[in-house]
């Protein structure tokens, strides 16, 4: 059968990262095809995860375009089909299917600020995009990006946020007081009214937990950012990947075909389904 | 008949308490007096559960997956109302996206539908006239078979209809100079028999663009026990889930498969964290409202029901979408 695309190419899991420890652990995988080049995708699309015997999950691709030689899940331990991935090892192989989605238009970005806002293992889907503009920085205006966490264990990337510090700004927040922490404490949306980034020949891109985004949105309009400058990233639940299983649908869209990357002229107007 | 037997049959079968589609083996036990099946075609093109591949994976080994080696045999469905050959269509909508279902088109292109015309209504619930069908609509048909007097009036629509006449070419001939009159009388007739109707549904997708939050939901929902049973049996809806079963766990075997899925089921749409974009009954029953009745009419210029009335028939709890759809249509009237 040709262009069957349920079955996924199989994958080698080449590196294993620990991000966060305990209950609500986060691990880095960085997966190479064993046998034909995969495939290639652009920032903020996902990819279907398959440990055979347990089922799939949709993960977003958190390594760039401009990186071929791996690709890369950053994967909260969550359900059935994450804690299967927590539990494998080096080595092992996995499914992959995809690329699934639209991502993240960035083409239309040229010369632009660029302005990261995560939560948590919000990072990851916007991830790529930073690491796109990081290699690619002649092309766009200054980066900044404002990200927090819970606690400072709960930080993803904790090594590569030392390293980029060099080369953008970097704003980081922990909800509450903590021993040593010396950067901003409380909320990401209050941390982003705290550093009023310019909306001036600016592009904000957000992922985080619903109600982070919902006041970062906010407080970027606030700050004068218009709302098809405001790019986010929409999760649902996902079986098939192409817009047929039906779980994913938010009025006329369904997430995993038409989104999952949304500016907030395009996602205000759909029901708020998600 | 023996020239047809490279095809695999299905018909509908009186059983106790219904009837539904079975493969026979004999041609002898074709009933053509059957009332709605419990279940619309839909099973045999689309069925509940299938297996995409299976999976083996010994220890340290690179995992193989292979796709199931029987393939779909030539398949005549004999004797399908209307409404349900109108569900074969919007399935085809559905699996035709910007991707291929390479499972579901394996089983299509090799389909004949041979349809029957309804002389009278197969259920007192039929409604087809109000969703842009009608008992003797031609949609997704390769033949269309009439009940005349004392014979069957025989149209075909496709080329797959002509091969399949012309296998069987001696049980046919020459229509007489009246018959296609007659055929047209007992078409207008049949549609005079059909009792329920909704008025002015043309009204009630642009209506439901701003019924979002509307309290309606609420209420017409309230009695809804979630069982699902509206879905299962609608000939329009594909919604499903994907999994894997286990045959062995040392070493690794077994099947990923496709199974039905319902969006009146709450985990349908639950998040792994607990978060669910659809939380309650009300928000289920709007989805498949909105969906038949909005999103789809949009996305495919088409209702996404049939009017074949089995989600009325045997929903346990009276939901009566014809009663939801009127109420949308005169809601804040």
């Amino acid at each position: 059968m040709e262009n069957n695309h349920y079955i996924p190419k199989v994958a080698r899991i080449i590196n294993i990262k620990d991000e966060v420890e305990g209950a609500r652990a986060v691990k880095t995988f960085r997966t190479q095809f064993t046998i034909d080049d995969g495939f290639t995708h652009i920032c903020g699309q996902c990819a279907m995860l398959s440990v055979l015997g347990k089922g799939e999950s949709m993960i977003s691709i958190s390594s760039s375009p401009i990186e071929t030689e791996y690709l890369q899940f950053s994967v909260l331990k969550t359900g059935r089909v994450t804690s299967a991935l927590h539990d494998m090892i080096e080595g092992d192989m996995i499914g992959i299917r995809g690329p699934y989605g639209n991502g993240f238009p960035i083409d239309k970005w040229t010369g632009k600020n660029l302005i990261f806002i995560g939560g948590g293992i919000g990072l990851a889907p916007i991830w790529s995009v930073l690491q796109t503009a990081l290699g690619k920085k002649s092309d766009y205006g200054n980066l900044t990006l404002i990200y927090g966490s819970r606690t400072s264990k709960d930080l993803v990337f904790k090594e590569e946020l030392r390293e980029i510090k060099q080369e953008m700004a970097v704003h980081l927040s922990v909800d509450n007081e903590e021993d040593g922490w010396e950067e901003y404490v409380g909320f990401v949306p209050n941390n982003l009214l705290d550093k009023k980034p310019s909306p001036e020949n600016a592009v904000a891109i957000t992922c985080g937990p619903p109600i982070m985004i919902k006041f970062v949105i906010k407080n970027l309009q606030d700050l004068g950012f218009k709302d098809d400058h405001i790019y986010t990233t929409v999760e649902n639940k996902m079986k098939c990947g192409i817009g047929q299983c039906g779980r994913c649908n938010i009025g006329l869209h369904y997430v995993c075909k038409d989104g999952p990357v949304y500016s907030w002229a395009e996602l205000k107007k759909l029901p708020q389904e998600y | 008949m023996r020239k047809l037997n490279v095809y695999q049959i299905y018909a509908p079968v009186k059983k106790e308490s219904h009837w539904s589609y079975e493969a026979l083996d004999k041609p002898e036990s074709i009933r053509l007096d059957h009332l709605n099946t419990i279940q619309s075609p839909k099973m045999i093109i689309f069925p509940q559960r299938e297996v995409f591949f299976e999976f083996h994976n010994a220890e340290g080994n690179t995992p193989v997956m292979k796709e199931p080696a029987s393939e779909p045999s030539a398949t005549v469905i004999f004797g399908v109302r209307p409404c349900d050959a109108v569900g074969v269509t919007h399935q085809d909508k559905v699996f035709n996206g910007d991707f291929k279902d390479l499972y579901y088109w394996k089983r299509r292109n090799q389909t004949i539908l041979v349809g029957l015309a309804c002389d009278t209504p197969p259920s007192p619930h039929c409604f087809c006239l109000s969703v842009g069908g009608s008992p003797h609509f031609t949609a997704g048909f390769d033949i269309l078979m009439t009940e005349l007097e004392d014979f069957y009036y025989v149209e075909s629509f496709s080329k797959k209809g002509d091969t399949l006449i012309n296998l069987a070419g001696d049980i046919f001939s020459t229509p007489k100079e009246n018959s296609k009159k007659d055929k047209e009388k007992a078409h207008s007739d049949s549609e005079k028999k059909l009792k329920r109707h909704i008025k002015n549904l043309e009204t009630v997708p642009p209506k439901l663009k701003n019924m979002f939050d509307s309290p309606l939901w609420e209420e017409e929902s309230l009695s809804c026990i979630q069982c699902g049973i509206c879905t299962y049996l609608c000939p329009t809806c594909h919604c499903f889930d994907i999994s894997d079963e286990l045959d062995s766990s040392s070493p690794l075997s077994g099947k990923r498969v496709r199974t039905w899925d319902n969006c009146q089921f709450p985990d349908f749409t639950m998040h792994s964290s607990g978060h669910n974009p659809r939380p309650d009954r009300a928000s289920r029953l709007r989805q498949r409202i909105m969906h038949k009745f909005n999103y789809f009419v949009t996305n495919y210029q088409a209702y996404q029901c049939t009017g074949c009335g089995r989600c009325i028939a045997k929903c346990p709890v009276g939901i009566d979408i014809i009663e939801v759809l009127e109420k949308v249509r005169d809601y804040g009237k």
